[in-house]
């Protein structure tokens, strides 16, 4: 069966040693979409990008981009762009080298090379040896280095690192920007409010293990009943009414209640019939650092 | 495999260690044929080999191949190389071939200064000089064996990755266990890619080459096909290796 998503994982799995570093991971980016790769430290991030794009063999299960295996593309540079975290560099080469070596071997135009090192912001420190850069110039090289080719598919992992809150954002235009071409754009990061603001799917992992897998909108309510906060003077009488009602309540404290499963409007019902005064009286939308650490801290305690 | 080949040239002649290597081989070789045309007196037989066999391009070029693949490792570049080629025999083949060229490149640029500067020397003292013929003969020898070695250099890079016991490894061996395995035991010597077998191909005398008299050293031609079977030992497995390894 025909499948239009840029980029199909399907299965892959990886063992270092003892360690199950990634497990049955399967899912799928589209194009003209952002999707976040999201997973605390060690979460099996990297591997599973670096299978992806042919760096670490498998053992179980496929990468593909466009139906085919990184290995096999035939201009692996004008399809696919990759930021690898902690991207490296020769120190004693300078940062417009680098990419000459790189434009030489994807058969991309020198002229390529100025209009990147422009693009990223790294003119005037084209000629310097990069071994004098900071880290956000060698994160901006890297990005610059993933777009010579003007790639099809972009996939980054944990693109800010190093930057600094000017070059955060820039990254996110970047990426919105590249979406918008309806380029298929991956993006890896531990930092929840770096992507929160810039992807439309999300793909969640802890522990080699895919946790969640969809939009944004969805993980974000990570597909769960809805919670209503209500504050009031007479909250533990409110918490009895709703109770007798069989609907679930949690009183965190004296004034508080979480009324789950129930819609302000029902939990409000119940409080005018019996005449109990609210102060507040709101839906709880989990943030997605909630549903984040709900989905991998939780999980990953309850499968150790 | 061309745009390959052009990217690792680039890479090649884009950072400081190439040039300080180069220049010391072009240096300590004109250093070598200057002080030999003004300390000796070489007769019309002995000026050839005497003062044109100055290339050190050989040791330097192997210098120069092994840190260059070892680099790879050591700055973590080898991701971005294997991202832009994939496919890891061709990469490996064009940083080989890289370094074949690298090395006749090199080789050329210091017989084309031995050459003028020992003439000179040669000529102002009033001794015999060399037939062109045989000159650029000697010159073009030398500069296969760079080329050679050059490539060899590559494959014992890869096969040890940490560059700086591949580099110290590689000076031990040349400077200390292949003189002594080729005065110990010369029918093994013979075979050695680091003296016996160049020295073979550039026909030179072993004993103007400072192996001992006795050695057998093997023609040209077998010599020629002794060391393409050295490449191919170190090349192959450094390949498998490479093709196998995963790149966390």
């Amino acid at each position: 069966m025909p499948n239009s998503a840029a980029i199909q994982i399907d299965g892959l799995s990886k063992r270092f040693g003892k360690v199950q570093a990634v497990s049955d991971m399967s899912f799928d980016v589209g194009a003209g979409r952002v999707t976040g790769f999201l997973g605390p430290n060690g979460a099996g991030k990297s591997t599973t990008l670096r299978m992806l794009l042919g760096l670490i063999h498998a053992d179980r299960g496929t990468g593909r981009i466009y139906g085919r295996r990184y290995e096999d593309l035939e201009h692996p540079s004008r399809q696919v762009g990759a930021v690898l975290e902690n991207a490296s560099f020769h120190p004693g080469r300078s940062g417009r080298n680098h990419l000459r070596v790189l434009a030489a071997a994807g058969e991309h135009a020198p002229e390529r090379v100025t209009e990147l090192l422009e693009q990223v912001g790294l003119t005037a420190a084209a000629d310097r040896r990069v071994k004098g850069y900071s880290m956000g110039m060698r994160q901006r090289l890297a990005i610059a280095a993933a777009l010579l080719g003007d790639p099809e598919v972009l996939i980054l992992d944990e693109p800010t690192n190093g930057l600094d809150p000017p070059g955060i954002r820039w990254v996110r235009d970047l990426l919105r920007a590249e979406a918008a071409r309806g380029r298929a754009v991956l993006v890896s990061s531990h930092l929840l409010s770096e992507v929160e603001q810039s992807v439309d799917d999300v793909v969640v992992i802890a522990k080699g293990v895919m946790r969640a897998n969809g939009p944004i909108e969805r993980v974000l309510g990570g597909g769960g009943a809805p919670v209503t906060r209500v504050r009031s003077g007479d909250a533990e009488r409110l918490a009895g009414l709703l109770r007798d009602r069989q609907i679930a309540v949690d009183a965190p404290s004296d004034d508080l209640l979480l009324v789950h499963d129930t819609a302000p409007e029902a939990v409000g019902e119940v409080a005018a019939e019996h005449r109990v005064v609210l102060r507040e009286l709101v839906a709880q939308t989990r943030s997605l650092e909630e549903a984040f650490f709900e989905l991998t801290e939780q999980r990953g305690e309850e499968s150790a | 495999m061309t745009p390959l080949l052009r990217a690792e040239l680039i890479k090649l002649r884009t950072t400081r260690t190439f040039l300080a290597l180069t220049a010391a081989a072009v240096g300590t070789s004109l250093l070598i044929t200057v002080l030999v045309s003004i300390l000796t007196e070489p007769t019309r037989d002995e000026v050839l080999t005497d003062v044109f066999t100055s290339d050190t391009s050989s040791l330097f070029i192997m210098i120069l191949a092994v840190v260059g693949i070892t680099g790879e490792w050591r700055h973590h570049t080898i991701t971005s190389s294997l991202l832009a080629a994939p496919d890891r025999l061709r990469f490996l083949a064009a940083k080989t071939i890289a370094f074949a060229a690298a090395g006749l490149v090199l080789s050329v640029v210091i017989s084309i200064a031995i050459t003028i500067v020992g003439l000179l020397i040669l000529t102002i003292r009033d001794l015999p000089t060399p037939d062109a013929g045989e000159l650029i003969e000697q010159l073009a020898r030398n500069a296969v064996v760079a080329a050679l070695l050059g490539a060899f250099g590559v494959g014992l890079g890869a096969l040890v990755r940490n560059q700086v016991v591949a580099v110290v490894g590689l000076l031990v061996i040349g400077f200390a266990v292949d003189p002594l395995v080729t005065s110990l035991l010369p029918e093994v010597g013979r075979f050695s890619p680091f003296s016996a077998l160049p020295i073979g191909i550039t026909d030179v005398p072993p004993e103007d080459a400072g192996l001992p008299s006795d050695i057998d050293v093997l023609s040209p031609g077998l010599a020629l096909l002794a060391m393409f079977a050295w490449i191919g030992a170190a090349f192959a497995p450094a390949a498998a290796l490479l093709i196998r390894r995963d790149l966390d």
